[in-house]
Order: structure tokens, then sequence, then C-alpha cells
């Protein structure tokens, strides 16, 4: 039996406030096998961030199962969650994914330290990295010293740097210009083959959703089409 | 635990805005330097306000007749054989290096005249010898001298006694008091209730500038004295004057024992000088208000410092949690951020604090610009106040201002441990 990456059952999330609600998901199903290269595009308030969201266990869904590596996140404590998203999940944010204080090499290693991988190791997993990524003599820098594309592929070290099942990145292009756009992908595709991590991301760009070998679209909180590309 | 990393995310993050912290830090150091400064006022005006008290009243420690404390009675005598039991047991070998001396006294009340006026006064008939190394009034004699051994018919005045009587060293005046009859001896010369006088010759004039001493209190020869209310060998009260305040408490327990069975009772200076344990306590009571609202203060500074920190970086701690920091981890991260705060702050202010505090120390506190004619009567003080500050009161001071600002940095720490997701997250 196969063990999927991500699985989601009919997932349904509804925002409220007040008397207002809101369907973010209506019913979601998906299945993500490990190594996916995986996009989702849709337009504004299609549910791509809640999807991403409830798959992080970042947002709990109202309804349905959420599945990361066969473990249900709905019956999962806040600590547990948190336990999860630190050793089995990677998140790249759209912009302020660093922490200012720390340099480059600090915020890639920020994990394993909470982890509590030693020094040496950490230092020596972060430096491999960065050199695979391009990010080589950056590491003592501060976030505010790197440019938007250095800083997202910093987050993209940070976030692979555990080797997690599953990497959430919430359009992670969307602040860069199309150069450093292209050169972040190409370093997400280059590690999903290199270490067949399973990356997801949400995008509305046309030309990133171009690089994705899957790509579903959600429309209005629903899967509207999930095509798979050959080659 | 990554405990470390916390606490250097703390401490890089004070640096991000280093102007508003260092004035943070300096406002709430500035608050230790303020309580610093205080204390060591505090304690050293207590100290040097016990210490003239009981030179120019009744000792750290006075022995007198049972009940006499109440009256005041000039007949309530204190047996003879109490004076030399007193000294035996002082002078032992145990105690003698606590003691700075014991001097017997006759007091009663008199009137005092010149040729030129009269004066209502508090006699002394004390020891010479003795009462140089209990009171403070032989050392300030401004005039002439202080009584000497032979001298049988000298008295010292104050200046402001002087200065009403119109009298100068040598001058003659006559002493008026009521005679008693005593208990303990047979046959005197005196009527019980009968006036008695004495010509006596001024020897010595005294400042201490306090008032209430100077226009009242006189000093006579002992024997003068107890002729004069026809109480030969009886004395009113033995003083005792320790080498440490301190010691107060114990050697009038012990002396209690020592004299338990005799009508006599043994009060330390607490006891027979109420007034001034009552006006130390409540200076001490209103300095502890005083140093509560600059706490408070102190307190209210860093609260405000570290609470808008942490609204500030809400994002932050969203983008933390998310990454798999725990509640407690994030509580960690502001409570270091506010140690450090907290640490600087102290340093800052115990730098100030100590330094203000030697200056006081050594220079003083001059507090005649405040009373320009006279110090005030009620209270016996020396006009130049020296800062007095106690490791234990540094130690104390740090450790309260330390546990105010941990303490208060918790409601920081705990908003920022409730982060909610993934509400913290959004950017837009």
């Amino acid at each position: 039996m196969t063990e999927w990456a991500v699985e989601l059952k009919d997932v349904k999330k509804i925002y409220r406030t007040g008397p207002i609600e809101v369907p973010a998901l209506r019913g979601v199903s998906l299945k993500v096998a490990p190594g996916e290269f995986l996009a989702i595009a849709g337009p504004s308030g299609s549910g791509k961030t809640t999807l991403l969201n409830v798959m992080g266990g970042l947002d709990r869904a109202d309804a349905g199962e959420v599945l990361v590596e066969g473990r249900n996140l709905q019956s999962l404590s806040s600590g547990d969650l948190a336990r999860l998203r630190l050793q089995r999940l990677g998140f790249v944010f759209q912009a302020y994914n660093l922490l200012p204080v720390l340099t480059a090499l600090e915020n890639a290693e920020f994990t394993l330290l909470l982890q509590g991988v030693p020094a040496a190791e950490r230092k020596d997993k972060v430096q491999k990295l960065f050199t695979e990524i391009g990010l080589a003599n950056l590491e003592h820098r501060r976030p505010g010293e790197l440019s938007g594309g250095q800083q997202q592929r910093v987050a993209v070290a940070r976030a692979m740097v555990t080797e997690p099942a599953l990497i959430l990145a919430d359009e992670p292009t969307a602040n860069l210009d199309s150069a450093s756009a292209a050169a972040l992908l190409e370093v997400m595709e280059a590690l999903n083959r290199a270490h067949n991590t399973t990356i997801l991301y949400t995008t509305h760009d046309p030309q990133v959703m171009e690089r994705a070998r899957r790509l579903i679209r959600l429309r209005d909180g629903q899967i509207a089409s999930d095509v798979t590309r050959i080659g | 635990m990554g405990v470390l990393l916390l606490v250097t995310i703390g401490w890089r993050n004070l640096w991000r805005n280093p102007r508003g912290t260092l004035l943070t830090a300096l406002a709430s150091g500035l608050g230790l330097t303020l309580l610093l400064v205080s204390l060591g006022l505090l304690d050293g005006s207590h100290e040097q306000l016990v210490a003239n008290a009981v030179r120019f009243g009744s000792g750290h420690v006075v022995i007198q007749a049972q009940g006499y404390q109440e009256t005041g009675s000039l007949s309530q005598l204190v047996p003879v054989r109490v004076v030399s039991t007193v000294g035996e047991f002082l002078r032992s070998e145990t105690l003698k290096h606590g003691l700075r001396g014991l001097s017997p006294r006759l007091l009663a009340s008199g009137l005092l005249s010149s040729a030129a006026n009269s004066s209502g006064v508090s006699m002394m008939g004390v020891m010479p010898k003795e009462e140089r190394a209990v009171s403070l009034i032989p050392q300030r004699i401004v005039d002439g001298k202080y009584l000497g051994d032979d001298d049988q018919s000298g008295v010292v005045i104050g200046a402001e006694l002087a200065r009403k009587l119109d009298v100068k060293i040598g001058a003659k005046v006559v002493l008026m008091t009521q005679g008693v009859k005593s208990p303990d001896t047979e046959a005197t010369d005196t009527g019980e209730g009968e006036m008695q006088s004495t010509l006596l010759r001024v020897t010595g004039i005294f400042r201490t500038g306090i008032q209430s001493i100077d226009a009242h209190i006189i000093h006579v020869p002992l024997p003068e004295a107890q002729a004069l209310v026809g109480l030969p060998r009886q004395v009113t009260q033995v003083a005792v004057l320790l080498e440490r305040e301190g010691d107060s408490l114990t050697v009038a327990r012990n002396l209690r024992e020592q004299l338990a069975g005799l009508p006599v009772e043994v009060l330390p200076w607490r006891e027979s000088m109420p007034t001034v344990a009552q006006s130390l306590l409540l200076d001490e009571v209103f300095n502890y208000v005083m140093n509560g609202v600059v706490l408070a203060m102190v307190g209210l500074g860093i609260l405000n410092t570290i609470l808008m920190r942490v609204l500030e970086r809400r994002y932050e701690f969203g983008l933390c949690a998310a990454l798999g920091l725990r509640p407690v981890q994030l509580a960690v991260m502001i409570i270091g951020e506010s140690l450090a705060l907290t640490t600087i702050s102290l340093a800052l202010g115990l730098v100030l604090g100590l330094t203000a505090q030697h200056y006081f120390a050594t220079a003083g506190l001059d507090l005649r610009w405040f009373f320009k004619s006279s110090l005030p009567t009620a209270l016996v003080f020396d006009p130049i106040i020296y800062s007095r500050l106690s490791a234990a009161r540094i130690a104390s001071s740090v450790g309260i201002v330390f546990l105010t600002a941990t303490g208060i940095s918790v409601y920081p720490a705990l908003k920022a441990a409730r982060t909610e997701l993934p509400g913290a997250l959004k950017v837009f």
C-alpha cells in the first residue's frame, strides 16, 4: 500500500466573521505522492493559501481528513502539530521569511537547532546546501544585506535542511522579479530531483505554473482541474 | 533545546533599535539609581539619627527604676547596688569589647537663675569621666571646658540657655529644685518636697544645634546634684553606650536576666526613646512607599518597551511558530529579551547609583540649605547626612528591580506565546 506524502479527504474550511460565513474549501480531496513537484494555482480567494495552511497544520479543517505521511492532523494537539511542522514539514512564505536579527547561516540552521542537531553537523548540512543553491560566501550576511531572491533561497535552504517529507511554499516568487523567480524555481526543482523532496507551491503566475510537473487549479474552494505532465 | 539561540535572538532584537533600547535601559537604570541613593541616605540618616539620639539621650540601653519610663518621677530611683552590678556585668570579659561606656545619672527639673534672667532646665547629675564616654555634649563645648572630676560646683549649660541668662564662662548661677526623700537612705537634711538651691559656676557652654537641648539641658557633677535633691549615692538611670547598635536588644535581654528580681526596668533605645523609634519607622514606611512608586515606574517602562516590541513582531512570532517553535519557547525568547534589557538597566543603574552613593558617603548631603535658621527641635540629627549602603541592601535592591522586571515580562511573553496561526502570518 502506497503511503502518500499528503492525502486530503473531503476537506472543508469555513471562515466565520460574526454571522457571516465564507467557505474557503468546499470538500477538497487530493493525494500527493512522495517526490512530486506540484503547483496549486487559482485566482485570489480560490483557497490556495487555506489549502496549504491546512496541509501544513497551520490551520485546522472544519471537516474531512488531512493526512501527512499517514498521520491524521485533525487528531493532533497543538504541541504535536508544532513538533510535526518542525520534524517533517518545511515552509517558504511569500515574504519576510527570515528572522532579521539572524545571519543567513543562522536562519537556515534555525530548525536544525530546534531539533537539537549538534553544531558541527548543522553547519556542515547548511554549507552543503548553500553551495548547492548558490549561496556560498553569503552565510554571515543578515537578511537586510541580501536581495529578495537570495532571501527566498535561504528560506528554501531552511525548509530543505531538515530533510522534511513535504515542503509547502506559498507564492514563493510573488515578490521577485522574473529572473529571480526563475532562478528560485530552478533551485527548488533541482532540490526536488536531487533529494526526492515533495514540494507543493501556490502561484497565480502562468510562467511559474509551467515549471510544475503536476498542476492543480482551484476555483471557489474546489479542485477545478488536476493535470500531471509527463516528462 | 536551543535556549541559547532564543536568548541570542532576544539580545540581538534589543539592538534593532539601539537608541530606544539604551533610553529604556537608562530610564530603568535611573530607577535603580534612585532606589540606591534613597536607601543609602535613609540608612545613613537613620544610623546617624540613632547614633546621635542615643548619645544625646539615654544610651543604647538604659537601666532605671521600674515604672520610671511611664511616670518620670524623681522619686523612682535605681537601688545603689544596681549601679555596681551593671558595671561589673558589662565589664566582664565576654561583654567588655562591645561596651563603649556607662554613665549613672540623676535627673531632675529645676530653675536656673542668673543676675539677668531665669529659665526652667532639665538637670542631669553626671560623673564627668563616665559621661564623656557616653554623651556627645562634652564634645560640643564651644566655650570653656566640660566638667572635671574636681569641679564640685561647676555647671555646663547650652548656648541658648547662656544667651537667655546672659551668662559667660565663670558666671555664677543659682539652681533651684525640689528635694526628695530617699526611700533607701536613712537620714537626710532635705525635707520631702521642699525647694533646695545651690550656687554653681558656669565652666562650659555647649552647642549641639538642637534647640531643645541647647536651651534646657544642664550638666552638674553627680555628688552636687545628689546633695541638692537629698539623694546621696542615688541615681535615676544608668545609660549604657555600646559599640554596635545592633547589640542593643541582646545586651538589654542579658541585663534583664542579670537584674531579675530587682525593681528595675532595662530598656533598649527603641523603648526608652519611642518617639525616635516611631519617627524612624514612619520615615521607613514613607520611603518604602516612594520606592514602590519608583519600582512601578521602572516596571511600566520595561513593560511598555517589551510589549511594543512584541506587538510589532507578530508576523515574526507567527513565522517562528510555523517553523515549529513551541509557545513556551516563544515565551522564553521574550523573557530572554526582557532579562537582557534588565541586565543592561541594572548595570547602568549600579554604575550611576554606586557613584552617587560614593559621593554622598564621602561628601554627604548638607541639609543646612533647607534649615537655614536652626534644625527642627523634635528630631536629633546632624545637618549633613552621609549615605550608608550595605552589600545586603545593594543586593536586595538589585534583586527587587530584577524580579519586578522579570515578573512584568511575563505578560508580553504570554502574549507572544499565544500567537495564533495562521492569523499572525497574514502580511496584507
